[in-house]
């Protein structure tokens, strides 16, 4: 089966942004793959002028509050890094129990990217992006600064919304077929980056390099 | 419904659904549309009312959910508009939908007529909604007299039908069987974008607004659903961006759904009117980052200008600029912080000088100590120096950044946990008589011009805090309640002085800056009556009184004097009132009968090496206003001594005619 990726376009957030900015992108995705029956609840973003909409379910909101969670933290702990959030749906396949494997084997069918890039000092960060301006009244420039930028963030919030709904609409032949689905939403996952790199890529080499290295040792 | 020819039995099956589907498409499009476009019933209602319903259990056999939910799994609230159209709907047979979502703009003379805007828009779609705005309403045509009409939102609804040699491919290509799945899953999923795009669009602010809030509209939405699509002029396509769906291949053809929208309705000219969604709270209240950097360029402004500076107005308000711009005699009730700390006087409160302190954080004060100097605390007489100082920390970069949401948030809670004390406040503006705020004005230059003195070794901070702790000084005893001015320097090491050892001079246990007096706290009024009895119950460790004459008749002629003496120094020499502003407080407690001991006393406290910031600092003012006091007191004791030495003389002069009498009387 192929995986159809999504990677969407970066947007630059200040630390306070990346709750809302999560929620409307995850639960906008997962909206569009919760194929079984959903009362729509919709949610004004509290930051945006951006009403999204949730599928209702308490289960799935919560663990998107708590990979939201982990991934602010995760930011705390690596400030002014590009991160990527993963959200990846799957199919459970049953195998034939081998020796060491799990007998259940995750067939990942899509997968989404969320890229933000932290801007953990507002003020470093607005100083500068503006380097022309000169600054007679810091504290009255940040302030233009910043509504400047949060209103860019909201409009390409949308336009990430936007590219969400043109992706979902353009690839639907991925999508397996939702015979018995056990909750409303396919099954998925939502990985943040590890927490020494951020990059998924080089993560997994690392692990492979430690768990290589003491057997070559040995 | 039989649009498609019969072919094989299995094909004739699969057609059927596949029609089935695409008539439920566009019923489903619709509502979904027109729920969010036709302020009828919100949205948000509804989907509260679905939390109690387990929407997480896939299963559609649930009691709640009606058939027409089931249809792509999607559950939509009731929408009369759209049931009304979408019967109508039904009888056409999939030829193209087109729903225009038009802005109406109602003309003025509706509501100079007596109509409230809001009900007359109540009405008209009342009317749209009554009558279908759909294909041939008339209403709307005499609508479209009256008002101003603009199409926002143009859906357009297809089922384009395809050859069938294609059709037969596509059918090919995916295995035949699965049409039927497959169009409704890939439904499914479009009728989910649909549902979230229309809430991504302009039009959806404007639909909320009209649901959600009272306030008067003067617009409101209509729709209209055709089977044709009403020609835009070219400038209003030119305004339209359109966004096109995917479209779902069928057996037979696909589905399209395409939206022309206009991107902003700012020319719609409704912002104004329409109420403005909450979005500015967060920054408000405050990611404490903007905080800090926004309040700087008020900064210079404290000093004399209106604290009307921007988003932080409010926090000045109620601090100590208004103050500032109050009035003399209003000054003391403007602030509840202010109040608090007078009301409390009585007993030395650390908890309500926190209080009162708290709210004067902002981080501006301190640096406008640095930057502005102390000219500025001049024009406020009371307030000014008072605020916030003692609270800032000497590292002024620091408390720049910790203030951040601070001021904000303090004050309510302030406010909230001493209503007493507020209530308390409006007792005290009378009390407080112009010659006292004299004073305070004069102590407050006095205690700017002598702490740097007294602190000239010491970082420019722990001066302007220690300025600004006095300052609280004058403020107290501008209210008139004398203890208060024993407050202010306690109320600043608790705070944030504590390492000035203030306390540790003051180490009384009764002082403990975290316990409430409230009880002890009494209206103003009262406390002045009792001031001497209580005064001495209360502080009795007070090092020693310079006028603690009171209850005695020299008392009043003492503080005449020093009522005469406050109030001749307005401007220049403030030490006389200093020092009975501040020594008062010390000495309260000690029903000194000899003036002359108590300052005394006070100097060899100065001196005291021992003797922390906090005390000294007092000690200070004490000591140059000493030899002042001194000289009033000797003053005063000349006087008494005279009034005595005439009393006696009195006395001897009756007891000798006394004696004279008596000797007469006896002699007779």
């Amino acid at each position: 089966m192929n995986c159809e990726v999504c990677n969407l376009k970066e947007l630059e957030v200040e630390h306070f942004e990346i709750r809302e900015v999560l929620r409307c992108i995850l639960h906008t995705i997962v909206f569009h793959r919760a194929l079984g029956l959903v009362r729509p609840k919709d949610v004004d973003s509290e930051l945006f002028e951006i009403t999204y909409v949730q599928t209702g379910d308490a289960e799935l909101e919560k663990k998107i509050e708590e990979k939201i969670d982990q991934f602010i933290g995760w930011v705390e702990k690596h400030p002014n890094k590009k991160s990527q959030i993963c959200l990846s749906f799957y199919e459970v396949k049953n195998k034939q129990a081998t020796w060491f494997s799990n007998k259940i084997e995750r067939l990942y069918w899509e997968q989404w990217h969320v890229n933000l890039n932290v801007a953990q000092h507002p003020k470093t960060h607005s100083s500068k992006s503006h380097h022309s301006k000169v600054v007679v009244d810091p504290g009255e420039n940040v302030f233009e600064d910043r509504s400047v930028r949060h209103a860019a963030l909201e409009t390409s919030l949308r336009e990430v919304l936007f590219q969400i709904i043109k992706f979902v609409n353009e690839k639907k032949d991925h999508i397996p077929s939702i015979p018995n689905l056990e909750g409303v939403a396919f099954p998925y996952e939502i990985t943040i980056p590890s927490s020494s790199d951020s990059s998924f890529g080089m993560d997994m080499f690392k692990r492979m390099l430690q768990t290589g290295h003491p057997s070559m040792l040995s | 419904m039989a649009s498609s020819s019969p072919r094989k039995n299995n094909n004739q099956s699969e057609s059927a659904k596949t029609e089935q589907i695409t008539t439920e498409f566009f019923s489903k499009s619709l509502h979904i549309i027109l729920e969010s476009r036709s302020p009828c019933v919100s949205s948000r209602n509804f989907s509260g009312e679905q939390t109690f319903s387990s929407p997480s259990s896939s299963s559609s056999s649930s009691s709640s959910v009606r058939p027409r939910d089931k249809w792509f799994n999607l559950a939509l609230r009731e929408c009369p508009a759209a049931l009304e159209n979408l019967d109508l709907w039904r009888q056409r047979n999939l030829e193209p939908m087109v729903v225009d979502v038009v802005l109406v703009k109602r003309p003025v003379d509706l509501d100079t007529v007596g109509y409230s805007p809001r009900r007359g828009a109540v009405e008209n779609l009342a009317l749209q909604e009554r009558f279908p705005s759909s294909w041939n309403s008339r209403d709307e045509d005499f609508m479209m007299e009256t008002k101003s009409e603009k199409i926002i939102e143009r859906w357009i609804v297809q089922y384009e039908t395809r050859n069938k040699s294609k059709e037969v491919k596509n059918v090919s290509k995916r295995g035949g069987s699965n049409t039927s799945h497959s169009l409704y899953r890939k439904s499914v999923i479009l009728l989910r974008s649909l549902y979230l795009t229309v809430r991504i669009l302009p039009a959806y602010k404007l639909y909320r607004d009209l649901n959600s809030s009272a306030q008067i509209h003067t617009f409101s939405l209509a729709h209209r659903v055709s089977s044709f699509v009403e020609p835009f002029t070219q400038r209003e396509e030119a305004d339209m961006h359109q966004f096109a769906f995917t479209p779902v291949e069928t057996s037979c053809g696909r589905l399209c759904l395409t939206v022309l929208y206009r991107p902003t309705l700012s020319d719609v000219n409704l912002e104004p009117l329409t109420p403005i969604s909450p979005r500015f709270i967060p920054d408000y209240v405050g990611s404490p980052t903007t905080h800090p950097l926004k309040r700087f360029p008020s900064l210079p402004r404290t000093g004399l200008e209106s604290p009307s500076s921007g988003p932080f107005a409010r926090r000045h308000s109620w601090s100590y600029d208004a103050f500032r711009n109050s009035p003399p005699l209003l000054s003391p009730s403007p602030s509840p912080a202010y109040s608090d700390s007078r009301a409390i006087s009585s007993k030395l409160n650390s908890n309500q000088p926190q209080l009162l302190c708290s709210p004067h954080h902002p981080p501006e004060n301190p640096y406008t100590r640095k930057s502005a100097g102390f000219d500025e605390y001049w024009p406020s007489p009371m307030l000014s120096p008072s605020p916030s100082p003692p609270m800032h920390s000497t590292d002024l970069s620091k408390a720049l950044l910790r203030s951040g949401s601070a001021p904000v948030s303090i004050p309510t809670a302030k406010l909230g946990t001493n209503p007493a004390s507020n209530l308390r406040t409006s007792h005290v503006p009378p009390l407080s008589p112009s010659p006292r705020q004299a004073k305070a004005k004069s102590a407050s230059q006095t205690d700017n011009a002598k702490a740097p003195m007294k602190f000239g070794d010491n970082p420019a901070g722990i001066t302007t805090k220690k300025i600004s702790a006095f300052g609280k000084e004058e403020c107290g005893n501008s209210t008139g309640t004398k203890l208060s001015s024993h407050i202010s320097p306690r109320i600043s090491s608790t705070r944030s002085l504590g390492r000035f050892s203030f306390q540790d001079d003051f180490d009384d246990p009764e002082f403990c800056p975290f316990a409430v007096d409230d009880i002890d706290t009494t209206d103003p009024c009262v406390r002045l009556d009792s001031f001497d009895g209580k005064g001495h119950s209360i502080e009795p460790l007070d090092p020693g009184g310079i006028l603690q004459v009171r209850k005695s008749q020299d008392a009043a002629v003492g503080s005449l004097v020093r009522m005469l003496k406050t109030a001749q120094p307005l401007c220049q020499d403030f030490s006389n009132s200093k020092v009975l502003q501040v020594s008062k407080p010390q000495v309260l407690s000690k029903n000194i009968q000899e003036p002359a001991e108590n300052v005394n006393s006070e100097a060899g406290i100065v001196q005291n090496p021992a003797s922390s910031f906090g005390i000294t600092s007092s000690g200070i003012v004490l000591v140059k206003t000493a030899s002042e006091a001194l000289q009033e007191l000797q003053s005063y004791m000349d006087m008494k001594e005279n009034l005595l030495k005439q009393g006696s003389e009195y006395q001897t002069l009756a007891n000798v005619y006394h004696a004279a009498d008596t000797v007469e009387n006896s002699g007779i």
